[in-house]
């Protein structure tokens, strides 16, 4: 079994460099239009350090360090009014063809809720989406609930009794609760926590019962026993999980909620500058380095192209506001 | 015997020329970063990450453990210098330190802090090298009720921080709460106290307010007092230099205590190095002899927050290396350069990657020293700052402060921010106000309204929760009694004075 996987991954992988290759011909006369001539901005709307951040720092280390572009990528950091800032600083550089920023879900489910905010990703031009995140429904290892199912059962037969750590109210943790809550009539109860060392502290300290938790983050404490995953919200099993079923695969049918990271620009940039970065992050994709990151990190591959990206972020606000006012969260926009 | 073996493996790691050029680099830069303000260790770290990754992991996380600790080190040089706080956590440090260095002993204070940090982070390493299994279990067994409780211990040390008037201080405190309420709350995602602006959604920065109330409190304070002669005395040779004998003396149980205080925070993944420094002053001046020398110039009121402070490194490491759980911004990152490198900490940390735990464990312990002989020939050179003329001294106070407040998140906003909480500052001083129960409110207020609403929502609105669980009963109890403590000073006082009429 598994050496035949391997074969149909090598004939995969061979036809991708083919396709690879073909595309990159094809491409080829679009990007040669537009190069950056100076230092290229990557703006991140954390302080150094956050998630974004992270990435952004090791993009900006794999275009130097695989030579993918002919100039300096350089992270600038502004942080501030949850997003907000670092949005308005991108909206506001109108025609600038050397300033890119990595977006998060956050860009587009914030604005939903924060009447302060003066721009959404409309005032943006998507560029390419890179990662999806998927994640895991983890329980502690010696709860009583061996699947999603048994778990729900007991939310139904004792309500608010069952607890989930999570993060802010708007997060995906908590969409997927109230999604999960509104397709089965059960109930329990949401404990904010701002850190998720401390979600993962009262998961296994038994102050809680349940939490949504990345997969490189659970990996290490379900390899040394004390956390059970019961389900995955992602649309397909990850390779780390082959036997845990997906939400839907549990019986549960509720739309999945990705969590996504990418590159938005300024509007007002002309076509061969998008299809220029398009090209150079598709490249980064191809990389030897990315894939490793992506294993590392055991997210997915989820790259799509700027016209692409346009309908997603479009489909995904939409979504998500059905889901803020289902929550009952202050929809203002 | 396990640890012994192991800590040997992890000096012949620790020890290579390579490493130990690395454990240098790291307690270097993290000095440097220490002893400018803003500038924090979990910024430096990030933005040198991406040179890490064609280093060895091993000598990639002693470098950047390095800055981690070497950071705690430096905060207190301008703290006790110039009231300018270098890193959140030695805001404490900044009540006797400065004090000291206003009354000559600078050079002693900055000794005292310089050893201090050396024995607490040393005990720190201990206790991380000893205890780290046991310890994270313990640490899991607290919850939010058990946070509400420590953080309503830290905010009862009101009473000890508190000058002539408790209703001043209590005052202070309020709007210290009030600060940490403005932004975005995490429960409702709704905005308080925002005023319309983005700017305010995530709150104000701890740093502004401390360096605004400090450092430029102080000037504005002294300034007005132009002509006077107000500069600072400068010590004057090697012997005033350094901590006198009896400085050390009265220092010997804050060394403990810090250490103690600071390791025990370190480990929880909620609290943190600001809260373990505000408590340990707190638990010295508790059980001081002479209490009200404290706030004056106390030699042991630097050296407990100092010594918590950098033992708390040692503690927050436990959860991140045995757990996966990183409890502060800093360790945050580390943890995230671990996966970047390939590496998991958590619990099979240890058992797979033992060169790497041990390694790191014995270059802290190198890394301690390097830092005591780093900077105890500095101090003579850092006293000197204390002989520059006010008209040019004052001016760089400001100028590092904007600079400090300018580098944590590029705003111009926070350095209007700045320029109001050193108005607040100034005024607090001329109106007699203390400024720490200010910043031992903003402190506390997040985290401590957190835990109550999360404990509240766990017991779906039941308040019992809070006194039902032992840890979280005593540490209420304790809060309770150190708030009837003026109570009983007061009737203390009455009945002397009562008893010395009739005599």
């Amino acid at each position: 079994m598994l050496f035949i996987e391997e074969v149909n991954k090598m004939k995969l992988r061979s036809s991708f460099i083919i396709a690879a290759c073909a595309a990159a011909l094809a491409a080829a006369p679009a990007w040669a239009q537009f190069k950056p001539t100076k230092p290229v901005e990557l703006i991140v709307h954390t302080g150094p350090g956050g998630g974004a951040d992270v990435l952004a720092r090791f993009m900006a280390q794999v275009i130097e360090k695989e030579n993918l572009a002919p100039v300096r990528f350089q992270v600038n950091n502004k942080p501030g009014g949850g997003g907000l800032t670092a949005m308005a600083y991108v909206a506001e550089k109108k025609g600038d063809s050397h300033a890119i920023a990595v977006f998060t879900g956050n860009w587009l489910t914030n604005p939903l809720t924060r009447a302060e905010a003066k721009y959404t990703v409309k005032d943006m031009t998507p560029v390419v989406r890179l990662v999806l995140e998927p994640a895991l429904i983890a329980v502690k290892a010696d709860a009583p609930h061996k699947n999603l199912k048994e778990f729900i059962d007991e939310a139904k037969a004792k309500p608010k009794t069952l607890k989930q750590s999570g993060g802010s109210v708007t997060s995906r943790d908590n969409v997927v609760r109230q999604l999960l809550m509104k397709a089965t009539g059960a109930d329990w109860a949401y404990i904010s926590f701002p850190g998720g060392g401390e979600r993962i502290a009262a998961l296994l300290g038994g102050h809680v019962n349940m939490m949504i938790i990345e997969p490189q983050e659970a990996g290490e404490h379900i390899k040394a026993g004390n956390m059970r995953v019961i389900a995955q919200v992602s649309d397909k099993r990850l390779a780390g999980f082959p036997n845990v079923p997906t939400i839907q695969e549990a019986g549960f049918n509720i739309p999945n909620v990705e969590q996504v990271r990418g590159i938005v620009m300024p509007t007002g940039v002309s076509p061969d500058v998008i299809a220029y970065y398009e090209d150079l992050f598709q490249r980064l994709t191809r990389t030897a380095t990315w894939k490793k990151y992506l294993d590392d990190q055991q997210f997915q591959d989820g790259f799509m192209k700027s016209a692409e990206l346009a309908k997603f972020m479009d489909s995904f606000t939409d979504q998500m506001r059905g889901i803020l006012k289902e929550a009952g969260a202050k929809v203002v926009r | 015997m396990e640890a012994l073996l192991g800590l040997g493996q992890g000096f012949a790691v620790a020890l290579q020329p390579m490493n130990l050029f690395w454990c240098f680099i790291g307690v270097f830069l993290g000095t440097v970063i220490g002893v400018l303000p803003g500038l924090g260790p979990a910024a430096t770290i990030a933005m040198l990450l991406p040179l890490t990754f064609n280093m060895p992991p091993t000598s990639a996380v002693i470098m950047l453990a390095g800055i981690y600790y070497g950071a705690k080190y430096g905060g207190s040089t301008t703290a006790i210098l110039l009231n300018v706080p270098g890193e959140s956590a030695s805001v404490v440090t900044c009540l006797d330190g400065y004090q000291m260095a206003r009354k000559g002993r600078g050079g002693a204070a900055l000794g005292i802090a310089a050893i201090s940090s050396f024995v607490a982070g040393t005990v720190g390493v201990v206790g991380l090298m000893l205890l780290a299994p046991p310890l994270a279990k313990f640490a899991l067994t607290f919850s939010s009720p058990e946070y509400f409780a420590l953080m309503s211990l830290g905010l009862a040390m009101v009473v000890l921080l508190a000058g002539a008037s408790l209703i001043k201080a209590l005052l202070a405190m309020l709007v210290g709460l009030w600060i940490a309420s403005m932004g975005i709350d995490l429960f409702s995602d709704s905005a308080r106290f925002t005023f319309g602006t983005t700017h305010l959604l995530d709150g104000i920065d701890f740093v502004i307010v401390a360096i605004g109330v400090f450092a430029l409190g102080e000037v504005l304070g002294n300034m007005e007092k132009r002509g006077e002669g107000t500069l600072l005395p400068v010590p004057k040779g090697l012997r005033n230099l350094l901590p006198s004998w009896e400085e050390l003396k009265a220092c010997r149980f804050a060394f403990v205590n810090g250490s103690v205080i600071g390791f025990i925070i370190g480990v929880l993944p909620g609290a943190g190095s600001t809260i373990a420094s505000f408590i340990s002053y707190g638990v010295e001046k508790a059980v001081s002899k002479h209490p009200e020398k404290f706030g004056t110039g106390a030699p042991e009121g630097v050296a407990a927050p100092e010594g918590a402070n950098n033992s708390e490194t040692g503690g927050s490491l436990v959860p991140l290396l045995t757990l996966g759980i990183p409890g502060s911004a800093t360790t945050a990152i580390l943890l995230a350069a671990f996966i970047l490198w390939g590496l998991r900490p958590g619990p099979l940390m240890i058992q797979d990657n033992p060169e790497l735990f041990w390694g790191l464990v014995a270059s802290m312990y190198v890394g301690n020293v390097m830092l005591l002989v780093l900077n105890l020939p500095l101090i003579p050179l850092f006293a000197q700052i204390l002989k520059i003329r006010e008209y040019l001294l004052y001016p760089i106070i400001f100028g590092i402060s904007l600079v400090g407040v300018y580098t944590v998140s590029n705003s111009l906003f926070d350095c209007a921010l700045l320029a109001g909480f050193g108005l607040l500052g100034y005024l607090m001083r001329r109106l007699d106000y203390p400024s720490a129960p200010l910043i031992l409110g903003l402190v506390l207020g997040d985290a401590m309204e957190r835990a109550l609403r999360q404990s509240l929502m766990m017991s779906s609105g039941d308040l019992s929760i809070l006194v039902s669980r032992p840890i979280s009963a005593v540490m209420l109890f304790l809060a309770v009694a150190l708030l009837c403590l003026p109570l009983f000073r007061k009737f203390n006082s009455w009945r002397i004075k009562a008893i010395e009429e009739n005599g």
